[in-house]
């Protein structure tokens, strides 16, 4: 009798490019993430352009029209020095994304490789690089992020390196949850016994499995990593001026508060609407990809 | 048959999905007798476990349609509200499930899930209800039963696990048990020894048992009666011996035919070809039709019907065996 | 039980080690010079030279690491540079401060997030779970920081009902003290809230799925008995866990938002002295700070032991 039993296996490669196909159709129908991913096209498309379609200058100060509230030529008011702040948040659009893109490289250039090593050797390396991660872990994000730029000096480059650290043990530890349940998996002890070498075995069999977690997880930290850089910056350690910075922007915007609040109200609204569209398009992807995966990610928090 | 046990009556179960109804079990209809062990056999997904969770209400209603009637003590159990059909469940009719180590709630100890339909139907407290939670234990076969009632689930190996479930089912000497492929997670040494202890328990309390499997040969060494289910329809039922031994549906024949014979090696298995018809799709005439070797236009076009031709042996299909097999 | 107890506390100890070691290098590879910076304008030799000495600036920084370790076991974390205070007693004088809000921030999450999420799964797909999770998606993604200026903004200069910043002593005035810890406790914890919330909808809807919940309904339990015998028991497992997980983020919010609304607590006290460029006190803050984390997640590692039986046999 057909005896249905039926082993949820992990999918060999072969499978992986109408895998594509099929998250991104269940993705598409999750109509917050196709919002995130719209406004997401529409801040890369702004950010690009910022210096183009900024009707002012950053620094384009002019003191008789100081703190004046929101108008037809000035869209977001104007700040202490009579600067357009419409013009400032779009191009510190550019800032926060930059940031928020090569530090979550950094995390995954990082943490990615060390995960897999940690997962597919085990043993003693895995105990070592898995301590290591651990003490990151056991700082508090921000607390890391500050204590490394006070020891670098603030500036945007090491903000990118500060965020990139704080995120990479995340990285790492997915990846080596991944690894871990598919070191054993049966395809790859195929491969194994037909006489692939390591390097193949890892890179052509247990990376494919392993990108999808990371995939979210990468959207997720972006998001985290934009808000990290808006609180590093809010608190004077990010990028300087005269450059703009959302978080900056709050920051200044504090001393003027009673007289001209949307100093502070449109930058904030600014880092909320880009960190909600990471959020919203992360969780389509993951609910497409892996709707198990735990909330490792969302609980490991914000900076 | 004298009065029976359990009547069920066109239970007709219809899920309601994104892409339309899907009808899970359609008109099936069976008797359980005092003391009898009725099989209830089936591929994955013909509704064989369903029905039985309709039965006592476990169904989730939003998504799920019952229709029919399940009559039980001259009640209607689909038909009964929360509080009633509660006193049934455990009680009069207890159900135990395919997974041992899933079924019992791991940050409990068994002693604790043991004693509390005991608390709940029988109206046992403290000592009283420990004392017969720990019977219970010797009743199943757990040795040292009087130690073992505080540890938890994960201490104990899968036939012990299992043992522990059976005995929650029977803790209220039920009238019907249903064991939903209560042996198919085990090994087959301890899936005989626990169907003999079944068996014996079932003597002993004179329960009546529906016996839900996928596993013709455990159907064998433990029913009176089988009704053999496909894509939600009753496709033959009849007697144990009489099953075995003079199949007259083509579904029947085709699930002995790929059991695999001992001492004969070396052949092929005749595996059905095809696979079981999707819910939302359903064929329009005889269900089987796509598969069976032996059909004819007649079988697409119409349902048969279940004919009786033998007294006490009901086959759905257009044709008896003596017009198919010469 | 009390093995387990044990080993942990071993496992904390050395991870306290491994964080006093990053905490140390990353201080002491400081481009610059702290104690010429901290003198700045009444830079003067003798008096430059004094305090390396007195600082043990000129060791060897292996020895100064492991002298500032043991001073710091014995409970002795420097002296700051700037003020010439010992750093454990600024330390502590701010540690209630930090303390009360963090607890009074996690206390807004647990009671906003816990019973909604818990609801939200019994009830999946209602009305109040939608509106719920899309809220809950909305406080995941508002800044912290930004969020306490809006309610500063609302609640202190726009509507007047409590102040903007500050803070006062329990003791002194009881009602004055809550006042001012409401805006900054709702600031962070209500993004925490919101991450509880899906966790917790998301924990208490898988174990509604468990098998054992069928078990235990086919056995006649009432809804009720099902939901806090079987369901809330098992649930609380990974609650636990993503708590002690937010914890971290609790007190990177509590840091940032004690600026804001100048809360008196060791998150500012370590802003201000990277500011101040003062080492020793930031060495001290930021190791108080891990050592706090360590000593709560412990916690949540026992509690999770308690909670989940397998555990403990490890």
């Amino acid at each position: 009798m057909t005896d249905l039993v039926q082993e949820s296996e992990p999918i060999a490669p072969v499978a992986h490019r109408s895998r594509f196909r099929t998250t991104a159709e269940t993705v598409l129908r999750n109509r917050l993430a196709v919002a995130g991913l719209a406004i997401l096209a529409l801040l890369v498309v702004v950010a690009l352009a910022a210096p183009a379609i900024a009707p002012y200058t950053i620094n384009e100060v002019d003191v008789a029209n100081r703190l004046q509230g929101p108008s037809a030529q000035h869209w977001f008011g104007t700040d202490e020095l009579g600067r357009d702040v419409f013009s400032r948040v779009i191009i510190a659009s550019r800032v926060s994304l930059q940031v928020g893109f090569i530090s979550v490289g950094i995390a995954l250039g990082v943490g990615v490789p060390i995960g897999l090593f940690a997962g597919y050797y085990g043993g003693r390396i895995d105990s070592v690089l898995m301590r290591l991660m651990d003490i990151l872990f056991s700082i508090p994000a921000i607390v890391l992020a500050i204590a490394i730029l006070a020891a670098l000096g603030p500036d945007i480059v090491n903000a990118m390196i500060a965020i990139g650290v704080v995120y990479t043990p995340i990285f790492a530890r997915i990846t080596r949850g991944s690894v871990l349940t598919l070191r054993d998996a049966v395809f790859v002890r195929a491969a194994r016994s037909i006489g692939a070498s390591d390097g193949r075995i890892i890179g052509n069999h247990i990376l494919p499995n392993v990108i999808a977690p990371i995939i979210v997880q990468t959207s997720l930290s972006l998001a985290f990593a934009i808000l990290a850089e808006a609180a590093l910056s809010f608190l004077g350690l990010g990028v300087q001026p005269p450059n703009p910075a959302w978080g900056r922007m709050l920051s200044e915007g504090r001393g003027f508060f009673q007289q001209a609040p949307w100093m502070a109200i449109f930058p904030g609204l600014a880092i909320f609407v880009t960190v909600f569209a990471f959020n919203a398009f992360g969780d389509g992807l993951r609910d497409a990809l892996d709707p198990q995966q735990r909330s490792v990610i969302e609980s490991r928090g914000k900076a | 048959m004298t009065q029976p046990v359990l009547s069920v009556r066109d239970l007709t179960i219809t899920f309601r999905t994104r892409e339309g109804p899907a009808k899970v079990v359609d008109r099936m209809s069976y008797d359980l007798g005092p003391g009898e062990t009725l099989a209830i056999v089936g591929e994955s997904g013909s509704g064989k476990s369903v029905s039985s969770l309709a039965l006592m209400q476990l169904l989730p209603t939003p998504p799920a349609v019952v229709e029919g009637e399940a009559i039980f003590e001259g009640r209607n159990l689909l038909a009964l509200d929360d509080p009633e059909i509660r006193k049934v469940r455990g009680n009069k009719i207890a159900m135990i499930f395919q997974d041992p180590m899933t079924s019992l709630n791991p940050v409990r100890t068994i002693g604790h899930q043991l004693i509390e339909p005991i608390e709940l139907h029988l109206g046992l407290k403290g000592r009283a209800a420990r004392k017969r939670a720990i019977e219970l234990l010797d009743l199943v076969g757990i040795p040292s039963a009087a130690d073992r009632i505080d540890d938890y689930p994960h201490q104990f190996s899968g036939g012990m696990r299992q043992r522990v479930v059976i005995a929650m089912g029977i803790s209220c000497e039920p009238d019907v048990l249903i064991a939903d492929e209560a042996t198919t997670a085990l090994d087959v040494t301890t899936q005989a020894k626990i169907i003999d202890e079944i068996k014996d328990l079932q003597e002993r309390l004179g329960m009546s048992l529906i016996w839900i499997t996928h596993d013709l040969g455990v159907v064998a060494g433990i029913a009176d009666r089988v009704v053999v289910l496909y894509s939600g329809q009753i496709m033959e039922e009849a007697g144990v011996d009489e099953l075995f031994r003079d199949r007259r549906n083509p579904y029947t024949r085709g699930l002995l035919a790929s059991l695999p014979v001992p001492g004969r090696t070396g052949r092929r298995l005749d595996a059905i070809p095809g696979l079981p018809p999707d819910p939302l799709r359903p064929p329009r005439g005889c269900p089987f039709s796509p598969r069976c070797p032996h059909a004819v236009d007649l079988c697409v076009r119409q349902e048969p019907a279940l004919r009786e031709p033998v007294p006490g042996h009901r086959s759905k299909c257009h044709f008896d065996p003596e017009d198919l097999y010469e | 039980m009390t093995g387990f107890v044990v080993r942990r506390i071993g496992q904390m100890a050395l991870a306290l080690l491994g964080v006093s070691v990053i905490v140390f290098a990353l201080i002491h590879f400081v481009p610059g010079d702290p104690v010429r910076t901290a003198l700045g304008t009444r830079f003067d030799q003798e008096i430059y030279d004094a305090l390396v000495r007195r600082h043990g600036l000129d060791q060897p920084l292996a020895i100064q690491y492991f002298s500032w370790l043991g001073s710091a076991a014995r409970g002795d974390l420097g002296v700051s540079f700037r003020s010439g205070q010992p750093v454990t007693g600024l330390v502590l004088e701010r540690l209630p401060a930090t303390m009360t809000l963090a607890g009074a921030a996690l206390a807004v999450a647990l009671v906003v997030g816990v019973p909604l999420g818990v609801v939200s799964a019994i009830r999946s797909g209602s009305k109040l779970d939608y509106a719920a999770t899309a809220i809950s998606q909305v406080g995941v993604s508002v800044p912290d920081f930004w969020a306490g200026i809006m309610y500063i903004l609302l609640f202190s200069l726009t509507l007047g009902w409590l102040p903007p910043s500050g803070y006062v002593s329990p003791f002194t005035d009881f009602v004055g003290w809550l006042k001012h810890l409401i805006l900054p406790a709702l600031a962070v914890g209500l993004v925490s809230a919101s991450i509880i919330f899906r966790f917790v909808r998301s924990a208490v809807l898988e174990a509604l799925n468990q098998d054992y919940v069928r078990m235990a309904r086919a056995k006649g339990l009432s809804r009720r008995a099902v939901l806090f015998d079987h369901v809330l028991p098992n649930a609380w497992i990974p609650i636990v866990t993503v708590v002690g997980l937010q914890l971290g983020f609790l007190l990177g919010g509590v840091v940032v938002v004690e600026i804001i609304f100048a809360w008196p607590g060791i998150g500012r006290l370590a802003y201000l002295a990277v500011g101040d460029r003062d080492f020793t006190v930031l060495q001290g803050a930021v190791l108080y700070i891990a050592f706090m984390f360590l000593v709560i997640n412990l916690v949540v590692d026992v509690l999770y032991a308690w909670l989940d039986p397998r555990v403990r046999y490890d």
